[in-house]
């Protein structure tokens, strides 16, 4: 009885320390409770799992690999995500093809027209806007004072006197393309996104 | 009287040798053409000029994005240094060789023409250039000394004074129990010197019997119920732990500090998670994201050379190869969650779900994702429905009855909500 007792207490210690194991740190992601039910079928943009044998144990897949094996083999480095095709135009809401002016191309944009028609509500989510992608740099007032900024240097003052009199189009512009030292940042704005920023910084940054 | 001579003289004599290596210092720097005004009021005049338009790539006596200033009307003449601030490409095309070569040592970099400067402006800010701000070189280096003091005493009590003083509180407990021990020992020979009666001889002189407490039934119950409640605890600790990934903190490929990014330089989280208004998923920013600042920044706080991790970035963009990012929050795929919901519609802020994150050098996953935790969110969470007339009625009949609109009312307690 007494041996009995023992082992039942053995039992229950072993128990305890296997259950710490299951506990997620540093790199490991801890246990699973169903697995299956955990990992996607469909290709999942962000996690995207190269081993084919992952999960090999529980598979029953056709193809025989693992069954958390989720990469799409017939994309360059077996990423899910794809580009889109050459050429091709993405439709949107408001109807804005895309832009196709070149980085050089400074003086035809400066007579790009802001499509937008102001009003608070785009100027609030201008301002929103600007402190998420420009403020780093180009400080909350605009004045190139930013924390990033004064790390890179030769962040533009927007209120200098070289700026403030530049024309919506040709900020317009530089946000997408970029410009001296300033990056291009078309791919993490939306156009319609950029022109609210340029809204924002016209009419309140650069308010004369 | 000797004494106190030299106690005067000696920091005399330090002060005139400071005084005469500046001079010589500020003779040698640079001799500013004569037609350059050096008034108070120029070169006030002047630093408003520079501070607007110039101090972004431009220092006086250091290189910058831009080279250093001072002196340029000794090397050239005023009316260069002028026609150069007002139209630097007109005078590059002019075929100036001293232009071109400056232009072509600052890598083809464009500086913005300033037409607008008027003629008294430019004056006003070459004055300024030549003869505002100039560095005391002691008072620099004290400033530097000083910072550096500074930030050795911002970093807290060091984890070897920790240890030290632990180990000192246990030599002085030890150092108690011994003398509280012959304090006993003491008392005890006092005591046996006296008259005592049996019963009393007895109780002094009774021994501690260690193994008769460990038979003890109370010793053993007590030990018995300790060790079944911890091990009992540990357990379900350890089930509940199961399928959650709190604390998950896996090893990226690149070393990238959320700490310094978003907490010490401000980054907001929207400019590289740029998914996060518009998507089911915040997104994990390509490595273009990155160079918008990486290709200036080689290195952390200045140093010289390329920092490995970021030689990383380099290197994925040269081969073109993705960098592949350890994903930390892996929600399971039977449950539906999309970013733009929450952080665009419902204004939640990215540190309610993911905690400190400006302040984690390594990102962990600071919430337990369970679907409790989702649930109680949805319980508690006031709907802010102001400017969608969608919700205008539910909102008045929320208003008029005690409880306010929150998640749980408009079906974020529904199963297929995020199950199907």
């Amino acid at each position: 009885m007494k041996m009995m007792n023992k082992l039942g207490i053995l039992g229950i210690a072993l128990a305890g320390t296997i259950f710490v194991g299951c506990r997620a740190g540093e790199d490991n992601p801890g246990l699973e409770y169903a697995p299956q039910m955990y990992h996607s079928v469909p290709y999942e943009a962000l996690s995207q799992i190269k081993d084919e044998s992952q999960g090999s144990w529980l598979s029953n897949r056709e193809d025989e690999k693992g069954e958390f094996f989720n990469s799409n083999v017939n994309n360059p480095h077996w990423m899910n995500m794809r580009e889109p095709v050459e050429g091709t135009v993405p439709r949107n809401k408001s109807g804005m093809l895309p832009y196709r002016l070149k980085a050089f191309e400074l003086e035809q944009a400066a007579l790009v027209e802001n499509p937008l028609t102001v009003d608070d509500a785009i100027i609030k989510e201008g301002e929103t806007l600007y402190t998420q992608y420009c403020s780093a740099c180009h400080g909350k007032g605009g004045e190139g004072d930013g924390k990033v900024g004064e790390i890179i240097g030769g962040v533009a003052n927007l209120k200098g006197g070289a700026y403030i009199n530049l024309p919506e189009g040709h900020i317009f512009h530089v946000i997408t393309k970029g410009k001296g030292r300033m990056g291009a940042h078309g791919s993490q704005i939306t156009p319609e996104n950029r022109w609210k920023i340029v809204s924002y910084v016209k009419q309140v940054i650069q308010k004369q | 009287m000797l004494s106190k001579r030299s106690l005067v003289g000696v920091p005399l004599k330090f002060h005139t040798l400071a005084l005469l290596f500046f001079l010589f210092l500020g003779g040698q720097a640079f001799a500013a053409d004569p037609a350059v005004s050096d008034s108070e009021e120029a070169i006030a005049a002047g630093k408003t000029v520079f501070n607007a338009n110039c101090k972004q790539c431009h220092k006086l006596d250091q290189k910058a994005v831009g080279p250093a200033l001072r002196g340029i009307t000794d090397r050239r003449s005023p009316d260069w240094a002028k026609s150069f601030i007002k139209n630097s490409q007109a005078v590059i095309a002019s075929g100036d060789d001293y232009a071109n070569a400056l232009y072509a040592e600052y890598n083809n970099l464009m500086m913005p023409s300033h037409e607008f400067l008027s003629d008294a402006d430019l004056d006003n800010l070459l004055s300024y250039i030549e003869y505002g701000d100039k560095v005391d070189p002691a008072a620099s280096a004290a400033a530097t000394a000083g910072a550096a003091d500074g930030e050795g005493a911002g970093g807290g009590i060091p984890t070897e004074y920790l240890t030290i003083i632990v180990v000192v509180l246990v030599i002085v407990l030890l150092l108690i129990l011994i003398v509280l021990g012959l304090i006993i020992s003491i008392l005890t020979k006092y005591i046996n010197k006296q008259d005592l009666d049996e019963e009393d001889k007895e109780f002094i002189s009774q021994k501690f019997q260690f193994g008769k407490v460990l038979k003890s039934d109370a010793f053993v119950i007590i030990v018995t119920a300790l060790v079944v409640a911890l091990v009992a605890k540990t357990a379900i600790d350890g089930l509940y732990s199961v399928g959650v990934q709190q604390g998950y903190a896996p090893t990226q490929p690149i070393a990238y500090s959320h700490a310094l990014h978003a907490g010490t330089l401000e980054i907001e989280c929207q400019y590289c998670h740029t998914g996060v208004d518009i998507g089911k998923s915040a997104n994990i920013p390509s490595a273009n994201i990155c160079m918008n600042c990486h290709m200036h920044v080689q290195n952390v706080q200045g140093q010289e050379g390329v920092s490995p991790e970021i030689q990383k970035i380099y290197d994925a963009i040269d081969n073109n190869q993705p960098i592949e990012w350890v994903r930390v929050h892996n929600l399971p795929d039977l449950a539906y969650f999309n970013h733009s919901q929450h952080v665009k519609v419902g204004g939640i802020e990215c540190q309610t779900c993911h905690g400190p994150i400006e302040e984690m050098e390594v990102v962990y996953q600071y919430s337990s994702l369970t679907m409790g935790w989702c649930i109680d969110c949805h319980r508690q969470t006031e709907i802010a429905a102001g400017g969608n007339e969608y919700y205008d009625k539910l909102v008045q009949l929320h208003t008029d009855s005690k409880d306010a609109l929150k998640v749980k009312d408009i079906g974020g307690l529904e199963c297929a909500k995020c199950h199907y």
